[in-house]
């Protein structure tokens, strides 16, 4: 049996779910498979979101073309869209009528992690951009003028841009790892009878102990939810922001 | 005037003085004989719909030090960067050992890119330590898996500098300064630093843009006895620059370059002393203002 306190749809795959049952007793596995799902989701989508953004923030940065200056305030724009808005939108992309439908992705961590990707792109590429806009020309001149190629220039504007692009994936996760509207909607807020979830993360189960009147297990999570936050911010900048193989 | 106009007031090479004429395979008395490492001919060059260089007709030849001199804004710099492989001229050829590095593939482009080093009038240093910038030009030289292996060789704090790297520190006399960070280097020192990146992967040429223009005495001094190592070991060297006493001091030619071209190249002695452009006199005593 499986809670689904804000499921909008029954998928097929998700028909075994009982009726709205939304207490859980306080159990390790309903914990850490909330942190699990959190972290997975999160973390997935800011590394995919990572390997989009940097290669077209460099593009972007660095050459002229027709319309860049509309995408630009497109990734703007992006960075500020309401995340209700993008589950929704999702929601209709992975729903059974949606293009995406024959993937059956809707509530799964699949779907979260694709709305997730669409809320921290523009945060990540807009970010981005301005870092590796900010490596002054000269250091990419004399990268080329040493007889670096483009992809050894791109190398270079990436080292020198290294903080803002930390700060840039840190941004990213932070608005993944927040997000509450997105996921409710996409996700399902899922947990099986056992007391796993399958959908849920930390931030939807905060919503849900406190509409229960659960504050001790509310706040609980939100001090795990903190802590993870701190935790991967210190872990990114002690592996790309400071010293890492740069000397 | 263009460089067609001056090749007229050309004169041959036992004067002294030659403007360098693309045709001709005589660029200095010094090394009439020798084949031009670098050579410009006929390029023309501009942004838009503004015209920087008209004409420019220029050879550098194997360890001699050709000084380009004129104002600031006359394209100095344009004129490097065309040198340098930056970008393609409007118009004109750049050979290099005879071949037309515009006429050949990227790839074969970048081996003859690989053989010029350039050192800007901003040191332009990475962000990263003395060493790391001085091996920059040797590291992309380098397979990836040589790179890798050099960054795990630094990540384990396994490796010194290499040779060519500290013998190119040396030159410039910051061979102790390895493990320094290049932000805390002063305008002077990031400059050399500067120029042994530039001369650690031992280019056949060296571009300056006005290396010195920022230095001090003593800096530029150190910068100056640099490039006639550099020249001693080979390597041909232009060095663009409003100094007229540094020209006279390291250069073995000058060209000068007012308006839209090289208007004279010549011998740098007899360039001081008798010009055969009366502009010319005019730059070098200050009474030519553009």
């Amino acid at each position: 049996m499986a809670d689904c306190s804000d499921c909008l749809g029954q998928a097929p795959h998700v028909a075994a779910i009982a009726p709205l049952q939304s207490e859980f007793p306080f159990e390790w596995i309903y914990i850490r498979s909330i942190i699990e799902v959190s972290l997975y989701v999160s973390l997935v989508a800011v590394a995919l979101s990572t390997l989009l953004s940097i290669p077209v923030a460099l593009v972007l940065g660095f050459t002229e073309f027709r319309g860049k200056g509309f995408l630009r305030s497109v990734i703007t724009t992006g960075m500020g869209f309401p995340s209700v808005v993008v589950g929704l939108s999702v929601l209709f992309l992975v729903s059974n009528q949606g293009p995406l439908g024959s993937l059956e992705l809707i509530f799964t961590t699949e779907a979260m992690i694709l709305s997730q990707l669409v809320l921290a792109t523009p945060v990540i590429m807009g970010v981005s951009l301005a870092a590796v806009s900010s490596v002054d020309q000269q250091v990419r001149d004399a990268a080329f003028a040493m007889g670096g190629t483009r992809l050894d220039v791109a190398l270079v504007t990436i080292k020198e841009a290294r903080y803002g692009l930390v700060t840039a994936v840190l941004a990213g996760f932070g608005r993944a790892i927040s997000e509450i509207g997105s996921v409710l909607i996409v996700g399902g807020n899922i947990v099986g009878s056992d007391g796993e979830s399958y959908t849920r993360t930390l931030t939807t189960a905060i919503r849900v102990e406190a509409r229960n009147g659960q504050f001790d297990t509310a706040f609980l999570l939100g001090a795990i939810l903190v802590v993870l936050v701190l935790l991967v911010n210190a872990l990114v900048i002690r592996l790309g922001g400071t010293n890492g193989g740069y000397r | 005037m263009t460089m067609d106009e001056s090749a007229t007031a050309s004169r041959d090479a036992s004067s002294g003085r030659t403007v360098d004429d693309p045709s001709s395979t005589t660029t200095s008395t010094s090394t009439a004989t020798s084949t031009p490492t670098l050579r410009a001919v006929d390029i023309q060059h501009g942004y838009g719909s503004e015209t920087v260089l008209e004409t420019v007709s220029l050879s550098i030849d194997a360890g001699e030090v050709v000084a380009i001199i004129g104002p600031s804004g006359v394209g100095k710099t344009t004129l490097l960067r065309l040198l340098a492989l930056f970008e393609q001229p409007r118009d004109g050829a750049l050979e290099y050992d005879g071949t037309d590095v515009w006429e050949i593939t990227t790839q074969q482009r970048l081996a003859f890119r690989r053989r010029i080093g350039m050192v800007f009038q901003d040191a332009s240093l990475f962000d990263a330590s003395v060493r790391r910038n001085a091996e920059y030009g040797l590291h992309v030289r380098q397979s990836w898996i040589d790179r890798l292996r050099r960054e795990f060789a630094d990540l384990v704090g396994l490796r010194d500098g290499t040779s060519e790297a500290l013998e190119a520190l040396d030159v410039v006399g910051l061979a102790d300064e390895l493990d320094r960070h290049a932000s805390s280097l002063s305008g002077g020192e990031a400059q050399r630093v500067a120029f042994a990146r530039a001369l650690a992967f031992d280019p056949d040429v060296l571009l300056l843009d006005e290396p010195t223009s920022d230095l001090d005495p003593r800096n530029t001094a150190v910068i100056e006895d640099a490039v006639r190592e550099a020249s001693e070991r080979g390597i041909g060297v232009a060095i663009a620059t409003h100094d007229m006493n540094q020209a006279r001091r390291v250069a073995d030619r000058v060209a000068v370059l007012l308006g839209d071209g090289i208007i004279e190249v010549g011998e740098t002695k007899t360039m001081f002393e008798d010009p055969e452009d009366p502009r010319t006199r005019k730059f070098i005593d200050g009474e030519l203002i553009y």
